[in-house]
């Protein structure tokens, strides 16, 4: 990723501040209960639940739902999309950043 | 996106993929081990003095108090070097590097409660009181004075509020149950300091030992609930 940053380098999806979250924390996870990452995000059962749904949706997350004895259970994994999608992000930023270091007057 | 937020972004993203790393990397096996070895020690300690008060150690011969220190700083190493040896191979399942700033975090965290503990836990047991002397970074000893009894029964509150204290600091970097552990420490170590000193064994037993193994069975089970 040489050329300057285009606004459609920007993934939509993983750019709000809560799915970013969310990507981050299973991307070194093999996987996460909904509780235990609402509890690492400070989240609400709603919001969780949504961003999980959009994440879903764009194909960057698979929401395995079982049942542990009579309780269900709730687990999300990333898919090789989403790791795909997070590493892209990540080098977006990081080019974001490298060229404003780069820049004379220090701007972007 | 300018510079300003990209670099917060990235930031934002170490933060929590160090807290996630931490979760996985929790140690269960170990702290139900030590659990398991302190109540062991804990009944050790009883055979070998009768009594539920760690100040009744003073009672015990010479070479007996050496045999009661040694044992307990032998847990304490055990313990020390198996939640090593368990993280670094927790780390090498997850491909990473155990010396990666969330256990540094972790591990600078808890320190210097611990050295803190260490400290006044020679202080109690040695009959050394220390002054500065004449002559500046010289110090004299006076071996002369008799430990108390009652700075022997502080022992274990102390080290249950400190290590308490090092857990909940170090879980401020990971998720909830390392901090609620950290606490129950704390109001148990401050239960036992001002009500119970005088049964120091009972609650090395319930705190270091029975909710050591609480806790690693908590964390071994959600584990096994988040790992495919």
């Amino acid at each position: 990723m040489n050329g300057p940053v285009k606004p459609d380098d920007i993934d939509a999806v993983i750019h709000e501040r809560v799915r970013l979250s969310m990507v981050a924390a299973l991307a070194v996870s093999p996987q996460l209960g909904f509780n235990e990452l609402k509890s690492m995000l400070g989240l609400t059962d709603g919001n969780l639940s949504a961003h999980a749904r959009t994440l879903e949706e764009a194909g960057y997350i698979v929401v395995d739902k079982s049942f542990r004895g009579r309780r269900p259970y709730t687990a999300m994994r990333l898919t090789a999309k989403g790791r795909r999608a997070f590493e892209h992000y990540l080098a977006t930023l990081r080019q974001i950043v490298d060229r404003a270091e780069r820049a004379p007057d220090g701007s972007s | 996106m300018d510079a300003n937020e990209a670099q917060s972004r990235m930031q934002e993203i170490q933060r929590i993929m160090e807290r996630a790393t931490l979760f996985t990397l929790l140690p269960g096996a170990p702290a139900v081990i030590g659990g398991l070895m302190v109540l062991a020690g804990c009944g050790v300690s009883y055979a070998m003095f009768r009594s539920l008060d760690f100040a009744d150690i003073l009672h015990l011969s010479v070479n007996g108090q050496i045999a009661f220190c040694v044992m307990w700083f032998l847990i304490g190493l055990i313990g020390v070097l198996l939640e090593v040896l368990f993280t670094t191979r927790a780390a090498a399942r997850q491909q990473l590097v155990p010396a990666d700033r969330p256990m540094r975090v972790a591990a600078f965290s808890l320190t210097p409660s611990v050295v803190v503990a260490m400290v006044l836990t020679v202080k109690f047991l040695l009959p050394v009181d220390s002054m500065v002397g004449d002559t500046i970074g010289r110090f004299h000893f006076n071996i002369g004075r008799e430990p108390k009894a009652e700075e022997i029964q502080y022992i274990v509150p102390v080290w249950m509020m400190l290590y308490g204290t090092g857990v909940y600091t170090a879980g401020l970097f990971s998720i909830r149950p390392p901090r609620i552990l950290g606490l129950v420490f704390l109001g148990m170590g401050v239960v036992a300091l001002l009500c119970f000193p005088q049964y120091g064994l009972v609650f090395a037993a319930l705190s270091f030992g029975l909710l050591h193994i609480l806790f690693g069975f908590y964390v071994l089970h959600k584990q096994r609930q988040t790992v495919v």
